[in-house]
């Protein structure tokens, strides 16, 4: 067996970071000094606030004494375990036997997950590439990792909390390496650190060397028990955990969020997790919704205000970057009534399926998606309906033949209907396009379609822009519409302005049906209808 | 490489290169001076049309192909059309590179149409209409900014065959140029349709056309610019028709006897 620990020493902290607003650059985030307080005192400071004499242990006021612009958060271990869950999911992606360390003090949150790859490093190709595939995975989290080997789990968790975090493939080597690890990474070893150091007992070696039953009844049964476990003296078995079928995650902000810029930046600490989550089922989503909870207007506003943008994709997927970006379009035309004071995005709606192969050039694949993920885009932007399909219909009247409708509903059937049909019309336009038999073909239809607008008539010539039309070809009759309110009767002809453009109009049939009023704004019958682009 | 100068240092030796062969009337100049053409895709002298790397995408119209560099509309770059308006044939102008692009299975995408367009009509020039994509952008509150983001997105992505876009009206000049970048990464034609006043300023496509109606099923286009040396006379073009023989004949010989109808129009006017 070999146990991987991947031990996160900073995640309270940056668990914090990641609630409060983005400060612009990355430098200024790293210079920013930041510090947990529990009990009024200081638990963790980062290396800004370390640098500016921040420690733990001190008061509240001493460290604000000593940097007045530090930022002070309250320990959470609520939100630890929210922010330790996605590494945990990112690592499903390895091995199936992925599961949590105890803290080490209780009720801490725990901050080292356990994987167990003896299994996994074929297919991964060895220990030096699976570890360098687990960094990878865990990058986009943001959090800094130590991670080690062991060949016991209770070994690799105390291990990954040395420094520098060592690797064994052995027994013999682990063995080795714990001997040299101090006393107060085990559990129990931190409660009676005070009298193992009064006894002189540094490191793990120490108490092997001394007599069981005596260690037994000074520092009770669980020294021993977690003692044999990380030297692989005694059975050690861990509880795998699963991956929760729906994802939930929320995000208390620090500071509440003016801007979509701000719920920005909170809604892409969300957006890796879910990546992590679908990560670990391989899976790819299909449509989520971000919360946002506002702040309360008014002290008497019992139930706050709440915002839930709903974004589906028309085609899965796991790229954070086009979900990023797609979530930013959506919140750019999202009006948010009070500042947002916490984030949550769920998500249940997904599809399991390979990885797509990634190409070194384009093919009809690649492509097809990347049209996709265009339309979703101005979609996002432009809203919904903007982005549309011409269709024909069967219908005799030119204003109800063809239609317009949603891109992506007729996306949907990628390839095989459309795909068909489009053959189909191929053919057809090939035989009707370079020699359209005369009298045979259908006739002529002009491109540009436009409301009926009258024109008046002078010497029994329509007028267009004051100048006569010269009627060229007609009449073709259209009768049609009896069946629904749109009766139409009319005789179509093609004309010709005096700069020879062609323009398509027609008579009304029935002028004396028409209203009195339409008769007295000088409504000849004669109407432009298209024009032939 | 070193060519030219051991050509040009002992002349009878060496076969004179392929280029120059034809041009024997001024040896001494053409030795010198070898064909820009033959050094540098992106070089021509003045009186020569460009080349351009990309291959252009037939027309259709053989008068046309031969008046444009490359003999044809080109790719990754806008082409510019102005016309005074919508319906003067520009549709079956454009339609060959835009149905050559459907049948690559590359879609085409149609941004803010001036006019409703029927299926029927795209169906016989050749189009697959299921697989037109129409774009509207300006029915927004927000004008302007928004039409042009999603024609560059649209070009920028790289995942679209063909672009006929409707500009609004009085873009400024750094927006066009914009658009041109933007389109170095569309690997097919684009189209912009602007108004006929935007002649008057000066332009980032490399090809720009105007567009008048020359009569009954004819187009009047005259190339305002390309790589290459002014067109005089503007093209006639004769489109796919519209009109039967008899028609036409009868348009021809009312456009014929221009002078009464004007004279008509003209008596109109003042009364």
């Amino acid at each position: 067996m070999l146990w991987i620990a991947v031990h996160l020493p900073l995640l309270s902290l940056e668990s914090f970071a990641a609630t409060l607003a983005a400060s612009g650059s990355d430098e200024a985030e790293a210079e920013r000094p930041i510090a947990l307080l529990e009990a009024h005192r200081i638990v963790s400071a980062n290396a800004a606030a370390q640098a500016l004499g921040v420690k733990a242990g001190l008061k509240r006021a001493t460290a604000l004494a000593l940097a007045p612009q530090i930022v002070l958060g309250q320990a959470d271990a609520e939100r630890d375990a929210q922010a330790l869950l996605p590494v945990a999911h990112a690592a499903l992606a390895f091995t199936p036997a992925v599961s949590l360390q105890p803290p080490l003090q209780p009720g801490a949150a725990t901050d080292t997950v356990l994987l167990e790859v003896q299994a996994s490093l074929r297919y991964f190709g060895g220990l030096e590439r699976l570890l360098a595939a687990i960094h990878g995975a865990l990058r986009p989290l943001g959090h800094l990792v130590h991670v080690a080997c062991a060949t016991t789990a209770e070994g690799a968790a105390i291990l990954a909390r040395v420094e520098p975090p060592p690797c064994c493939t052995d027994l013999a080597a682990t063995r080795a390496a714990l001997a040299a690890a101090p006393v107060w990474l085990l559990g129990p070893g931190r409660e009676h650190w005070e009298a193992l150091q009064g006894m002189g007992l540094q490191r793990l070696d120490d108490l092997l060397g001394l007599p069981r039953a005596g260690l037994a009844r000074r520092f009770g049964e669980g020294l021993l028990v977690e003692l044999d476990r990380a030297f692989g003296r005694r059975p050690d078995p861990r509880e795998p955990i699963a991956v929760p079928p729906s994802f939930e995650s929320r995000l208390e902000l620090f500071a509440r969020a003016d801007t979509t810029d701000q719920v920005l930046h909170g809604a892409a600490v969300l957006l890796e997790r879910l990546i992590a989550w679908l990560a670990a089922q391989h899976a790819f989503v299909r449509r989520f919704r971000l919360l946002m909870h506002h702040e309360a207007r008014w002290q008497s506003e019992r139930t706050p205000q709440a915002t839930a943008l709903e974004i589906a994709l028309a085609e899965p997927s796991r790229d954070s970057a086009h979900l990023l970006l797609l979530l930013r379009e959506q919140l750019a035309r999202a009006r948010l009534p009070a500042p947002t004071l916490e984030l949550r995005l769920q998500a249940e709606d997904i599809t399991r399926r390979a990885p797509p192969n990634a190409e070194l050039f384009t093919t009809t694949q690649s492509e097809h998606e990347g049209l996709t993920r265009l339309i979703e885009r101005l979609q996002a932007r432009l809203g919904p309906g903007r982005v549309q399909r011409l269709v024909a219909l069967e219908d005799h009247r030119p204003e109800r033949a063809s239609a317009l409708c949603d891109a992506r509903a007729a996306g949907a059937g990628p390839e095989s209907r459309a795909g068909k049909k489009r053959r189909r019309n191929g053919a057809t336009g090939v035989a009707a396009n370079p020699s359209p038999p005369a009298g045979a073909a259908m006739p002529a239809r002009p491109v540009w379609l436009q409301a009926a607008e009258p024109l008046p008539e002078r010497a029994a010539r329509p007028l267009l822009d004051g100048r006569p039309l010269q009627l060229l070809s007609g009449p073709e009759r259209i009768e049609a519409g009896w069946w629904d309110s749109g009766l139409a009767g009319r005789d179509y002809f093609i004309a010709a302005t005096p700069e020879g453009a062609l323009v398509w109009i027609y008579r009304e049939r029935l002028p004396l049906s028409r209203d009195a009023n339409e008769e007295e704004a000088g409504a000849s019958g004669w109407f432009l209808h298209g024009r032939f682009g | 490489m070193d060519a030219v100068p051991a050509a040009v240092s002992t002349p009878p030796r060496r076969p004179p290169l392929p280029a120059l062969r034809a041009e024997r009337e001024g040896p001494v100049q053409a030795r010198v001076r070898p064909a820009p053409e033959t050094l540098h895709p992106a070089l021509w002298l003045g009186h020569q049309l460009g080349r351009s790397p990309a291959r252009a995408v037939a027309t259709g119209f053989a008068a046309l192909d031969a008046e444009l560099p490359d003999g044809g509309w080109p790719r990754r770059v806008l082409s510019e059309l102005l016309l005074p308006h919508p319906g003067i044939g520009e549709i079956r102008l454009l339609a060959p590179p835009l149905v050559a692009a459907q049948r690559e299975g590359r879609p085409v995408m149609i941004f803010d149409p001036p006019a409703d367009l029927s299926a029927a009509a795209l169906a016989s020039l050749g189009f697959d209409v299921d697989q037109l994509l129409v774009v509207n952008t300006r029915a927004r509150v927000v004008p302007g900014s928004d039409s042009l983001w999603a024609l560059e997105q649209a070009l920028k992505s790289g995942h679209v065959g063909a672009v006929l876009a409707w500009l609004p009206p009085r873009l400024r000049a750094e927006r066009l140029r914009r658009l041109q970048l933007a389109a170095h990464a569309h690997d097919g034609v684009a189209f912009v349709m602007r108004e006929l006043q935007a002649a008057a300023r000066p332009t980032a496509s490399p090809l720009r056309l105007s567009l008048a109606a020359g009569g009954a099923d004819r187009l009047r286009l005259a190339i305002l610019k390309r790589r290459g040396p002014p067109l005089e006379a503007p093209l006639q073009l004769a489109l796919p028709p519209v009109l039967s023989e008899a028609a036409r004949r009868r348009a021809r010989s009312a456009l014929q006897a221009p002078a009464r109808g004007l004279r008509e129009a003209v008596f109109v006017n003042l009364a």
